[in-house]
C-alpha cells in the first residue's frame, strides 16, 4: 500500500487506496478530509493559526489554518470529492513543554481553535478529533476506508 | 566576525567548552567529547523534512530565554542513551526511566543548557533570564515541531547544533540553540561593534 508522508505545512491527496501519514504533530494540527463515496482523502499538517500574523508570502497553503482549510477543499474537489460530502477529522494541538506557561493560549490550543473556526466557516462537519493534552501524535488516514489512526507514545493507537 | 553564523559558532565554542568541563566532572568520565559546534541555517522545508522522519522516542530538556534576550535551547538525546545515563548517575540498572532518573537527567540537561546561557551572557554582557527547565519524553519530530512553533519560526531558522559522545558510556546527544531573530540581530550588532573597536586599538 502506498504511504505518502505529509510534511509540516504540506497538503497531500490520495484516491481509492493508500495511506496519508503525518509524523511529529506536537502543537501542529493534522486535518484530514474524506469523501466516503469517491474515496478521496486529503491531509494537511497545519503549523500555525494565522497567515496574516506572519509576513510569509511564499508559504505553503497547508502551513496556516486560515489558508489550509480552503486549500484542502480545492484539492479534494479537484481529485474528485464532492464538496457537500466532505467530512473532517483532526488531531494534534498538544502543549508538550509544561514548564512553559503561555502568556495567552498555547500554540497548540490556538491552532486547534483556528482549525475548528475555519471548518465551521466552510461548513465542513468534524466527525472525529483527538486534540490538546501534552503528548505528541502521529496521524494516519487510510484512504480506502476513511479510518484515521492516531498514535501517542505509550498508548494504544486510537481510531477516530 | 563576518556574519550571524560566525557569531553563533563562536558562542558555540565557548558554550561547548564550559559544558565539557561541567559534564566531565558530573560523569567522572575523561573520555567525554563534544564535537565542534555547528552553526547552520535551515530552511523551513529542510526543518519540515527532518521532522517528517523522526518518530523515535527522545528525552528533551528544554528551557526558553525570556526578557531582553530571547531564544530556545534544548538538550535532546535518544531514549536508550538517556536510560544509560540515568542508570549511571543513580547507580540503578533499569530499562525505563523513573522519577529519580528523570530528575538526574534534568540536572544534567540544566548544566548543559546553563553552559550555553552563561556563554551567551558573557559574550553579550547581558543578564539572561531562563525559564525553569522542563523534561519531555516524546517523539523527536513532535518535540522539534513544538520548539519551532513556540519560537515562532516561520521561515529559515538559525540553529546551533552540538553533538556530544562518550566512548565509555556509549552516549550521544544534541544541544540545539535557536536564538530569537530580532534580538539576535541587536546582539550581533553590539558584539561586532566591540570587536571592531578592539581591532582599531
Amino acid at each position: 500500500m502506498t504511504e505518502v508522508f505529509v510534511n509540516m505545512g504540506e497538503i497531500r491527496v490520495l484516491r481509492s487506496t493508500g495511506v496519508l501519514t503525518t509524523v511529529g504533530l506536537g502543537s501542529c494540527v493534522g486535518v484530514s478530509f474524506y469523501d466516503p463515496i469517491t474515496k478521496v482523502g486529503a491531509l494537511a499538517h497545519v503549523f500555525l493559526a494565522e497567515s496574516r500574523a506572519n509576513s510569509d508570502r511564499d508559504a505553503l497553503p497547508g502551513k496556516y489554518a486560515d489558508t489550509a482549510i480552503p486549500a484542502l477543499i480545492d484539492l479534494a474537489v479537484k481529485a474528485g470529492a464532492s464538496r457537500e460530502r466532505l467530512v473532517a477529522k483532526i488531531a494534534g494541538g498538544a502543549h508538550l513543554f509544561s514548564n512553559i506557561t503561555p502568556e495567552h493560549l498555547s500554540v497548540g490550543h490556538r491552532n486547534v481553535k483556528a482549525v475548528i473556526e475555519q471548518l465551521n466557516i466552510y461548513d465542513i462537519p468534524i466527525i472525529g478529533k483527538d486534540v490538546a493534552g501534552k503528548r505528541g501524535r502521529k496521524m494516519k488516514l487510510y484512504v480506502d476506508t476513511g479510518v484515521v489512526i492516531v498514535t501517542i507514545i505509550g498508548e494504544e493507537p486510537k481510531q477516530i | 566576525m563576518n556574519n550571524k553564523l560566525d557569531f553563533l559558532q563562536e558562542l558555540g565554542n565557548i558554550g561547548a567548552s564550559h559544558a565539557t568541563t561541567a559534564l566531565s566532572q558530573m560523569l567522572q568520565d575523561t573520555k567525554l567529547e563534544l564535537t565542534v559546534p555547528k552553526a547552520r541555517m535551515l530552511s523551513f522545508a529542510e526543518a519540515a523534512n527532518f521532522i517528517a522522519s523522526r518518530e523515535e522516542i527522545v528525552v528533551c530538556i528544554y528551557t526558553r530565554m525570556i526578557d531582553m534576550i530571547k531564544g530556545d535551547i534544548a538538550f535532546i538525546m535518544p531514549f536508550s542513551c538517556a536510560v544509560t545515563l540515568a542508570n549511571h548517575l543513580t547507580g540503578d540498572d533499569r530499562e525505563q526511566l523513573n522519577e529519580i532518573g528523570e530528575s538526574a537527567l534534568l540536572e544534567v540537561g540544566n548544566i548543559m543548557l546553563g553552559s550555553y546561557i552563561t556563554a551567551l551572557s558573557l559574550l553579550s554582557d547581558t543578564k539572561i533570564k531562563p525559564t525553569v527547565p522542563g523534561i519531555v519524553i516524546d517523539m523527536n519530530g513532535a518535540i522539534w515541531q513544538s520548539i519551532l512553533a513556540g519560537a515562532g519560526v516561520t521561515e529559515a531558522v538559525t540553529i546551533l547544533d552540538t553533538k556530544f559522545s562518550t566512548a565509555e558510556l556509549e552516549l550521544s546527544g544534541h544541544l540545539i540553540f535557536i536564538p530569537d531573530n530580532a534580538v539576535f540581530e541587536a546582539l550581533y550588532q553590539k558584539v561586532s561593534s566591540c570587536w571592531k573597536s578592539e581591532e582599531t586599538l
